[in-house]
C-alpha cells in the first residue's frame, strides 16, 4: 500500500510538471494565434468572420516541418519549409482566403500545397478542399499532417498542378500559392462561371502581384490586388 | 641589400619566376570570379574578391612590421611563399564548400549565422592572394633598385594571365581551373628554390602537385545556391541536366523537365497546351527556353502575348531581334511570315548549341535560310549597322523577365537600353517600321515608366510632331508592349489593335483616341497612378515627375547606362512601408552589395594602411607624401582601367573579349612603360612630369574619348582594333611609370617605406573598384575619369612635397 502511494507521488511529482508544461505550450499557441489575429490581421483589413475564425483555429505551428522554426510560427513573416519553398506569412494566407469569399458549400482547389497550412485554413471553412503539390517530399509531409490532425475534407495529390484536378472540377474557387509567369488554361477551364481564382504572378526574386481572376461568362477579368514579395528566409534545419 | 639571390640564383630566373607567378595571380582572380558568379552571383564574387585582394595590402603591412626578418630570410621564404600561394589556390575552394563554411549571399540579410561563414570565406580566399602578394612585394623590396624591370615582369605576367584564362574557361569547368592555374606559382617557386634551403619547399611542392592532379580529376562538389534558377528548376519532377559545357561566358547547362512550360504572360483566352521546352542556363541563371520551331505551326505562343503587337499592326518582312537569346522571338517572326530575320546574340556557346547539339530540338531554327544569327553585343550591332541596314521591326527582349536578375543587374551597363541605342534603332527602321519593347508589369512601376520615357524622349529628339500618334501601347494581366513608329499610326492599325485586345482580354494603353474606360476593360490595376504617370511622361511636366518620383525613371544614357538602377534614398521609407523591412535588401541587391563591398574594403584597407605607421615611427619623414603618392596611383590606375573596360565593351562588341583586351593591353603597355622607366634618371623631377602628362591625357580623354569612339565605331574591324589599342596603350604606357619611379625614389631615400607603399597601392586599388562603380552610377563616366585625372595631379604634388 505504501509502495503504491509512494509510486503515485513519484509519478505525480514527475509527470505533473510535464503535463503542465505541455498545457502551457498549448495555451501559449492559442494565445499567439489570438495575438496574430488581433495584431496582424484585423488592423490590415481582414474582417471576414469565417476567415478570422479559421485563422484562430488552425494550428499553424504544426505545419512547420522544422521544430527549431516553430517558435516563429505566429510571427508576421514567412518561414522556410525546405526545397526553396516557404509557408506564407499569416496575413497573406488570410488575405487569399478572404478574397475568394469562401462559403461552407464551396469546393476549392489549391495549387501548391507546400506546408499544407493554406489548405487547412480553407478546410476550416469549406466542405471540400483539393490540393496539389509538385514536390513529392512536401506532398507526403502534408498528407501526414492532415492525417494526424484529422482533416477529412482535404484531399492531397502529388502531381503537376498545371493540369488542375479535372475529376472534381468545376471549382468555386482556386487558390494558387506558387508564383507563375502564366495562368494555366486547364485551371481557367476548371473554374466555375462566376468563380474566383487568386494567383501570385511574378518572378521568384522580384516583386510579385497578387492577382484575382474572375470568370464572367465568356469574359475573364483580372484585378491586381497588391504587391507581394518572396524572401529567401532561413532554410529548413 | 642589392642581390640576395646572387649566391643561389640569378636575376633572370627571378624575373621569369615573377612573371609566371603574376600570370597565376591574375588568372586565379578571374577564375575565382567566374566560379563565385556561377555558384552565387557576380556581385558576391566582387565582395569576396575585393577582400581577398586586400592580401596585397596585408602583405605590405607585414613587410613593414618584420622587414629585417623577411629580408634576411628572403632566399628561403620567397620560393616558399610562391609554393604556398599555389597550394592554397588548390585547397581554398574545396574547403569553402564544406557544410560548416558554405555561405549564401541571399541569406546574408536574414540569417545571422551567415556572417561568421562569410568571414571564414573571406579568410580562406584571402590566403592565396596574401602569400602570392607577399612574394611579389618582397621581390620588389629586394630589387627596388631595378624595380622598373621587375614591375615590367609583373605587369607582363598579369597581362598574359588575363589572356590565358580565356583558354582555360573555354576548355575546363571553373572547379578544374584552380588546380590547373595553381601549378604556375608552384613552378615559379621551384625555379627560384635555393641550393641551401630546399627541403621544405620541395615537400610543399610535391604536396601541391599531388593535390593539383587529384582535384583536377576529382573536383569538389559545387553546390550552386538553392536560390539560383538552376537549383530551383532541378526540384521540378523528372528534371535533368541533359547538356553541360564550360565556356568563357560561363558554364552552360541545358535542363529538361515535363513541368517546364514556356508561356510568358500568355493571354487568358489561350486554351491550347502550353509548349514544354528545355531551358538553357548560363552560370546557373536562365538564358532562354529552346523553341521547337515549325514553319507550319498552327500557332506560336507569342501570338497570344502583347509581344505580337508588331505583327498585329502590319506585315513585317524584315525583323531584327536584339539579345535574341535562344531564339523564341525569331521563331515568332518566322511564324508571322517574316522573310528575313536577324538575331543578335552575345553568347557564342549558345549559338553553337542551337546550331549543333540542339539543332533538331529547335527545329533547325538557327540554320533556317531566312534566319541570320549575329554573334555580337546588341548595342555594338546597332553601332556597326546604323545607316547600312533597315528593318520593318526591331524587337527588344522582354524586360524584367521572370528568372531574370533585375535587382542584381542594378549596376550592370545595359547599352542597348540607352537613349543613344534607341536613336540608332530609329535610324534603322523603315518608314512604316516599328521599334517594339515589352516589359513585365512591375509595382511600384519602374521598368515600364523608364522605357516609356525613353521612347517619348526619342520621339522628341527626332522632332516627331504629335507624339501620341506615334506611340502605341497594349497591356495584358502581366505585361505590356510599346511600339513606336516613324509615321503616324493608321486607322486600320488602330482597329486591328483593338480587335486583337478584345480577343486576347488585353487592354489598350496608348492609342491616339483612347478613353480612360478602355484602359481597364479586362485588367484592373490597384489604382490609376500608373496611367497618370504615363500621361505625365507624355506631357510637359515630365521633368517634375523624374525629380519627384520615388525611383530613377529618367532614361539611361551612354554616360550612365544603368537602366536597371532605380533605387533612390528617398524611396527607401516608402518601400519599407510597402514591403516590410525584411524585404528591403532584396529590392536592389546589386547596388547594396557594391555599397557593402566599398564600406568593408575601406575599413580593412585603412587598417592595413594605418597599422604600419606605428612601425614607421623612427623614419617619420615623408609619410604623408608616400601615402598620397601611392594611394593616388592605386585609385587613379583602377579608375582608368574600369572606364576603359566600360567604354571599350561598347567599342569591340564582345564583352568578354573586350575586357580581356583592355586589361591585357593596359598591363602590357604599362609593363613596357615600367621597363622604360628603369632608364630614367633624376627621378623626382621626371616622376612629377610623367604624372602631369598622364593627368593631361585623362583631361583630354574626359572630353574626346566618347566622341572618338563614336566616330570610329562603325569603321573596318582592323582599323577599330588599331585605334582601340592605341587609345588604351598610349596612356597606359605612361601609367606604368609612376609606381616603379616612386619605389625607386623610396629605395634611394627612404627604403623603409617601400613595403608600406606596396600595401597602400594594393589596398587603395581594391577600394577603387567598388568606388568607381558608385561614382559612375551617381555621376557618370566622365566624373570617374576626371577623378582619375585628379589622382594623378595629387601624385604630381606629392612628388613635389617629397622634393621640398
Amino acid at each position: 500500500m505504501f509502495k503504491t502511494r509512494f509510486r503515485a507521488v513519484i509519478y505525480i511529482t514527475f509527470l505533473l510538471p510535464i503535463i503542465l508544461l505541455i498545457l502551457s505550450f498549448t495555451d501559449e499557441y492559442v494565445q499567439q494565434r489570438e495575438q496574430m489575429v488581433e495584431n496582424q490581421l484585423i488592423p490590415r483589413g481582414i474582417t471576414d468572420k469565417n476567415t478570422l475564425r479559421a485563422m484562430r483555429e488552425t494550428p499553424r505551428h504544426l505545419f512547420i516541418p522544422s521544430a527549431a522554426q516553430r517558435r516563429f510560427a505566429y510571427q508576421d513573416r514567412p518561414l522556410p519549409i525546405g526545397y526553396g519553398q516557404t509557408i506564407s506569412q499569416p496575413y497573406i494566407v488570410a488575405y487569399m482566403t478572404q478574397i475568394i469569399e469562401p462559403k461552407s458549400d464551396y469546393r476549392v482547389l489549391e495549387i501548391g500545397t507546400g506546408s499544407g497550412y493554406q489548405a487547412a485554413v480553407l478546410a476550416e471553412i469549406v466542405d471540400e478542399v483539393y490540393t496539389i503539390e509538385i514536390v513529392e517530399e512536401l506532398g507526403k509531409h502534408s498528407i501526414k499532417v492532415f492525417d494526424k490532425l484529422e482533416y477529412e475534407n482535404v484531399d492531397v495529390k502529388i502531381d503537376d498542378g498545371y493540369y488542375g484536378w479535372e475529376e472534381y472540377a468545376p471549382f468555386d474557387a482556386i487558390v494558387v500559392t506558387a508564383a507563375a509567369e502564366h495562368i494555366p488554361p486547364p485551371l481557367i477551364e476548371q473554374l466555375k462561371d462566376g468563380g474566383k481564382m487568386i494567383i501570385p504572378v511574378g518572378s521568384p526574386f522580384h516583386t510579385q502581384q497578387l492577382m484575382l481572376v474572375e470568370k464572367d461568362g465568356d469574359d475573364i477579368i483580372t484585378k491586381n490586388l497588391m504587391p507581394v514579395r518572396f524572401v529567401p528566409f532561413r532554410r529548413a534545419e | 641589400m642589392v642581390s640576395f639571390f646572387s649566391k643561389f640564383d640569378n636575376q633572370h630566373r627571378m624575373l621569369i619566376a615573377l612573371g609566371i607567378h603574376s600570370i597565376a595571380i591574375i588568372a586565379y582572380q578571374l577564375a575565382l570570379m567566374q566560379m563565385l558568379s556561377f555558384i552565387q552571383w557576380h556581385h558576391f564574387a566582387y565582395m569576396i574578391i575585393s577582400i581577398a585582394m586586400l592580401g596585397f595590402g596585408a602583405s605590405g603591412t607585414l613587410v613593414v612590421i618584420a622587414r629585417k626578418w623577411f629580408i634576411n630570410k628572403a632566399e628561403w621564404i620567397i620560393p616558399l611563399l610562391m609554393i604556398l600561394a599555389g597550394l592554397f589556390m588548390i585547397v581554398t575552394f574545396p574547403l569553402s564548400r564544406q557544410e560548416a563554411i558554405q555561405f549564401d549571399v541571399y541569406l546574408l540579410f536574414t540569417e545571422f549565422r551567415q556572417f561568421p561563414k562569410l568571414a571564414l570565406n573571406y579568410i580562406l580566399f584571402f590566403l592565396p592572394f596574401f602569400f602570392g602578394a607577399l612574394a611579389i612585394g618582397l621581390i620588389f623590396i629586394i630589387y627596388s633598385k631595378k624595380i622598373g624591370v621587375y614591375y615590367f615582369s609583373n605587369l607582363i605576367g598579369s597581362g598574359v594571365g588575363g589572356i590565358l584564362v580565356l583558354f582555360i574557361f573555354s576548355s575546363f569547368y571553373p572547379e578544374q581551373s584552380f588546380p590547373l592555374i595553381a601549378i604556375l606559382p608552384v613552378l615559379s617557386g621551384i625555379i627560384v628554390i635555393s641550393k641551401k634551403y630546399y627541403k621544405l619547399q620541395i615537400v610543399f611542392s610535391i604536396i601541391a602537385l599531388f593535390l593539383s592532379v587529384f582535384f583536377f580529376f576529382k573536383p569538389s562538389d559545387i553546390h550552386v545556391s538553392e536560390y539560383k534558377s538552376l537549383s530551383k528548376t532541378m526540384t521540378l519532377p523528372e528534371a535533368e541536366i541533359i547538356h553541360s559545357e564550360p565556356d568563357v561566358h560561363g558554364v552552360v547547362n541545358v535542363v529538361s523537365s515535363p513541368a517546364m512550360r514556356y508561356a510568358p504572360g500568355v493571354s487568358l483566352s489561350f486554351r491550347e497546351n502550353m509548349p514544354v521546352k528545355p531551358s538553357v542556363f548560363v552560370n546557373a541563371e536562365v538564358f532562354g527556353n529552346i523553341p521547337k520551331h515549325d514553319d507550319n505551326a498552327k500557332f506560336n505562343i507569342h501570338d497570344y502575348t502583347t509581344m505580337a503587337l508588331p505583327y498585329v499592326m502590319n506585315e513585317r518582312d524584315s525583323v531584327l531581334v536584339l539579345n535574341a537569346a535562344t531564339g523564341n522571338a525569331l521563331s515568332h517572326a518566322l511564324n508571322n511570315d517574316a522573310k528575313c530575320v536577324t538575331g543578335v546574340i552575345e553568347n557564342s556557346a549558345v549559338i553553337d548549341l542551337l546550331k549543333n547539339d540542339f539543332s533538331y530540338e529547335s527545329g533547325e531554327l538557327f540554320l533556317n535560310p531566312k534566319v541570320n544569327i549575329v554573334y555580337q553585343e546588341s548595342r555594338a550591332y546597332l553601332n556597326e549597322y546604323r545607316g547600312k541596314k533597315s528593318f520593318d521591326a526591331i524587337k527588344l527582349p522582354l524586360l524584367d523577365a521572370f528568372g531574370g536578375t533585375a535587382g542584381l543587374n542594378a549596376l550592370s551597363e545595359e547599352y542597348y537600353l540607352t537613349k543613344e541605342a534607341f536613336e540608332r534603332m530609329w535610324d534603322m527602321i523603315n518608314d512604316d517600321g516599328v521599334i517594339v519593347v515589352s516589359s513585365w508589369m512591375d509595382y511600384p512601376p519602374r521598368n515600364t515608366l523608364k522605357i516609356f520615357a525613353t521612347l517619348v524622349e526619342l520621339a522628341e529628339e527626332k522632332e516627331v510632331e504629335n507624339i501620341k500618334d506615334h506611340i502605341i501601347g497594349i497591356r495584358s494581366w502581366g505585361n505590356l508592349s510599346f511600339a513606336i513608329k516613324k509615321t503616324p499610326v493608321t486607322d486600320s492599325e488602330i482597329k486591328k489593335i483593338r480587335d486583337f485586345c478584345d480577343k486576347m482580354f488585353f487592354d489598350p494603353l496608348l492609342l491616339p483616341d483612347i478613353s480612360d474606360e478602355e484602359r481597364v476593360k479586362f485588367n484592373i490595376l490597384e489604382d490609376d497612378s500608373f496611367f497618370n504617370y504615363i500621361d505625365e511622361i507624355m506631357g510637359d511636366n515630365r521633368d517634375n515627375l523624374y525629380n519627384e518620383y520615388g525611383f530613377h525613371i529618367r532614361p539611361a544614357t551612354d554616360d550612365k547606362p544603368y537602366f536597371s538602377q532605380f533605387m533612390r534614398l528617398s524611396s527607401v521609407q516608402y518601400l519599407r512601408d510597402l514591403f516590410g523591412p525584411a524585404q528591403m535588401p532584396f529590392l536592389e541587391i546589386g547596388y547594396l552589395i557594391v555599397v557593402i563591398t566599398f564600406a568593408q574594403s575601406l575599413l580593412l584597407a585603412l587598417l592595413f594602411i594605418v597599422l604600419p605607421l606605428f612601425f614607421l615611427k623612427r623614419t617619420g619623414a615623408g609619410k604623408f607624401p608616400t601615402l598620397l603618392y601611392f594611394g593616388a596611383l592605386g585609385l587613379g590606375y583602377m579608375f582608368v582601367e574600369i572606364i576603359l573596360i566600360q567604354r571599350f565593351v561598347l567599342y569591340f562588341g564582345h564583352p568578354i573579349y573586350a575586357i580581356t583586351a583592355v586589361i591585357s593591353a593596359m598591363l602590357l603597355s604599362s609593363g613596357a612603360g615600367s621597363y622604360f622607366s628603369s632608364k630614367i634618371q633624376n627621378i623626382r623631377k621626371n616622376a612629377s612630369k610623367v604624372n602631369l602628362l598622364i593627368a593631361g591625357f585623362l583631361l583630354l580623354y574626359a572630353f574626346i574619348l566618347t566622341p572618338l569612339i563614336e566616330l570610329t565605331i562603325s569603321s573596318d574591324i582592323v582599323f577599330k582594333i588599331i585605334t582601340g589599342l592605341l587609345l588604351i596603350s598610349i596612356p597606359s604606357f605612361f601609367m606604368g611609370m609612376p609606381f616603379p619611379l616612386g619605389i625607386k625614389y623610396l629605395s634611394d631615400n627612404n627604403e623603409n617605406h617601400i613595403g608600406w607603399a606596396w600595401g597602400i597601392n594594393g589596398s587603395i586599388s581594391v577600394i577603387a573598384t567598388s568606388l568607381a562603380m558608385l561614382v559612375a552610377v551617381e555621376g557618370g563616366f566622365r566624373m570617374v575619369i576626371l577623378i582619375a585625372m585628379a589622382c594623378y595631379l595629387i601624385a604630381f604634388f606629392a612628388m613635389r612635397i617629397y622634393k621640398n
